[in-house]
């Protein structure tokens, strides 16, 4: 995929890889907590 | 600039999902669901056919109906028809593809030879990416879809990051000796391997050292985190990039094959794809594609990549330091760049994501206590004691054919401590401790019984261990953040990043990685027990 966003990269939608990493952290706990309280 | 491309098609994409669900309830896909054999997907089809169904008609709706206006909103929102659109694609690959090619690989089995599904590994995990390869190369990714497939990255940062709930400290601390040798050997000797190429065949000293640490360590994560050290060039990056991404699909497609060509269990698997392949995300296609049932081998795989990640830190300092001596042998001006500063603002910081998560499960908030791999002993009547989806009561302790079975086999058993524990397997028609299910499990793993023998001693294990509810949650779940993220990963692997590789970068990169691939399998065959 060309480098053709204004924001991003082609391969993430965030602004750098420690945002991608903070997101996928904050994602992984939600679901964590999800999963600890409803199943 | 607004970002939402106004489509029909995310409506469309929802109304299918939710249509498909709905003929799943009602009973009336049941002759395809038969013809593909594919009734262990029904409760997955009912779920995510009517959550990501709902989801995509409320999006398809919103394009219709409303204006997007310039911001963040549209800009996360825009992602949406994109996630949906790579869902779409695994559903049909996992639902519909996958068991389509089972069966004609078996029908065509009496006259090829050879079930050819089974040989080329052709299942939903190689089908899916394959797909997303065919769309962004042949097709073109629909532009609406284009920021929904810039978060495959992010499914997969995901997964690793779940997967970390998974494991115990005993399989952490098996599987973490074992990693720390066989990395240690492989990363450090690969990155040592291409500088000592790279200075004999006089490539520039920043286009060595980014190769190094690209092919040694974890990718494209590691070549970018190394570039600044070494004052890579954009094209030497892309270069490195280039060779990684070549090599690493071509390994995504080919260890699986060979793997189960040599008939590898799910740890020696996971130990060569987590050292032998060069990028972090073909690690997680090749482990699932080689084992698209289950997560054992990601899970072992995954372990084998952390451990390489947590080796980046130390392979960014020996490159600084290379790289400056160097340099100033040659009497170039050399800036010098705190090695350490660039460790701390590029460590991919998602695998301390991965501890802490594995440090909040072994609390035992997602697992009762003692559980080993998410599974945990319990042999009381009533655990033992199941009811079929008609509700008819199925007693699990051993029958008395599958006692005289064994009763028949106990001599072939030379062990004092395993022979008594069947022994009194045989008089409680059940395993009464979890000591003697480790020596049922022994007795397995040495094959020592016949295969009728070993059935029945796979039965007693199996009905004593139970699976965490939580646990067996997150596997669905990581399985799906993979599958996510891997068919988004096809759709990245384009034709024109994949010609950046070429000249002498790939020529190093290409011989480094196949000692590589091949050293590790041969000490992995020669020293990894299946039974670890």
């Amino acid at each position: 995929m060309e480098d053709k966003f204004d924001r991003g990269s082609a391969l993430t939608i965030f602004p750098s890889d420690r945002y991608e990493d903070l997101m996928a952290l904050a994602l992984s706990f939600l679901i964590a907590a999800l999963v600890y309280f409803l199943v | 600039m607004v970002y939402t491309k106004r489509t029909l098609w995310p409506l469309v994409i929802g109304i299918v999902m939710v249509g498909y669900a709905y003929l799943v309830q009602s009973g009336q896909m049941e002759p395809v669901i038969k013809f593909l054999n594919t009734g262990r997907y029904v409760g997955e089809m009912l779920t995510l056919g009517y959550a990501f169904g709902g989801v995509a008609i409320a999006a398809g709706l919103w394009h219709l109906v409303a204006a997007s206006r310039e911001g963040h909103s549209d800009y996360y929102f825009s992602t949406i028809a994109g996630v949906m659109f790579i869902m779409m694609v695994a559903f049909v690959v996992k639902w519909g593809l996958d068991p389509l090619m089972a069966n004609w690989g078996r029908a065509a089995q009496s006259s090829l030879g050879f079930n050819f599904a089974s040989v080329m590994n052709l299942n939903y995990v190689v089908m899916g990416i394959l797909a997303g390869i065919i769309v962004v190369n042949v097709f073109k990714v629909p532009d609406w879809a284009e920021n929904g497939v810039r978060l495959s990255r992010l499914g997969l940062k995901t997964g690793v990051i779940l997967l970390g709930a998974l494991y115990s400290f005993a399989e952490l601390a098996q599987l973490g000796k074992l990693s720390v040798i066989l990395i240690g050997i492989f990363v450090l000797g690969s990155v040592w391997l291409v500088l000592m190429i790279g200075v004999r065949r006089n490539l520039p000293n920043s286009m060595t050292g980014v190769l190094s640490a690209g092919v040694g360590v974890c990718g494209v994560s590691a070549a970018v985190a190394a570039a600044p050290v070494v004052q890579a060039k954009s094209l030497e990056i892309a270069y490195t990039i280039g060779t990684i991404l070549l090599f690493g699909v071509l390994c995504m497609f080919l260890f699986p094959i060979v793997g189960k060509s040599l008939g590898m269990g799910y740890v020696q698997f996971g130990a060569w794809a987590g050292t032998g392949i060069l990028n972090s995300a073909q690690v997680a296609g090749a482990a699932l594609a080689f084992q698209p049932g289950g997560i054992e081998t990601l899970k072992v795989a995954e372990i084998f990549n952390i451990t390489r990640v947590l080796f980046l830190p130390i392979i960014v300092v020996w490159l600084a330091i290379w790289y400056v001596r160097r340099e100033q042998a040659a009497q170039r001006d050399v800036q010098r760049v705190d090695a350490m500063q660039v460790v701390i603002s590029k460590f991919p910081i998602f695998v301390l994501g991965f501890i802490l998560m594995f440090l909040l499960s072994s609390t035992g908030i997602f697992a009762p206590a003692r559980h080993y791999q998410g599974s945990y002993f319990d042999n009381s009547d009533k655990a033992l004691m199941k009811k079929d989806r008609s509700g008819k009561e199925i007693n699990n302790h051993l029958k008395a054919e599958e006692i005289a079975t064994l009763q028949k086999e106990l001599d072939k058993i030379k062990r004092d401590d395993q022979k008594a524990a069947l022994t009194r397997l045989i008089e409680n028609k059940k395993v009464i401790s979890e000591e003697d299910d480790a020596m049922v499990r022994g007795v397995i793993n040495s094959k020592a019984l016949s295969k009728e023998g070993t059935a029945v001693l796979s039965k007693a294990h199996r009905v004593v261990r139970h699976t965490a509810p939580k646990i067996a949650q997150f596997r669905d779940l990581i399985a799906w953040f993979f599958t996510f993220g891997l068919v988004g990963l096809g759709m990245q692997i384009t034709v024109s990043s994949i010609r950046q590789a070429g000249g002498q970068p790939l020529v190093i990169g290409s011989i480094v990685g196949v000692i590589k691939a091949v050293g590790s399998l041969i000490v992995v065959m020669l020293l990894v027990a299946e039974t670890i």
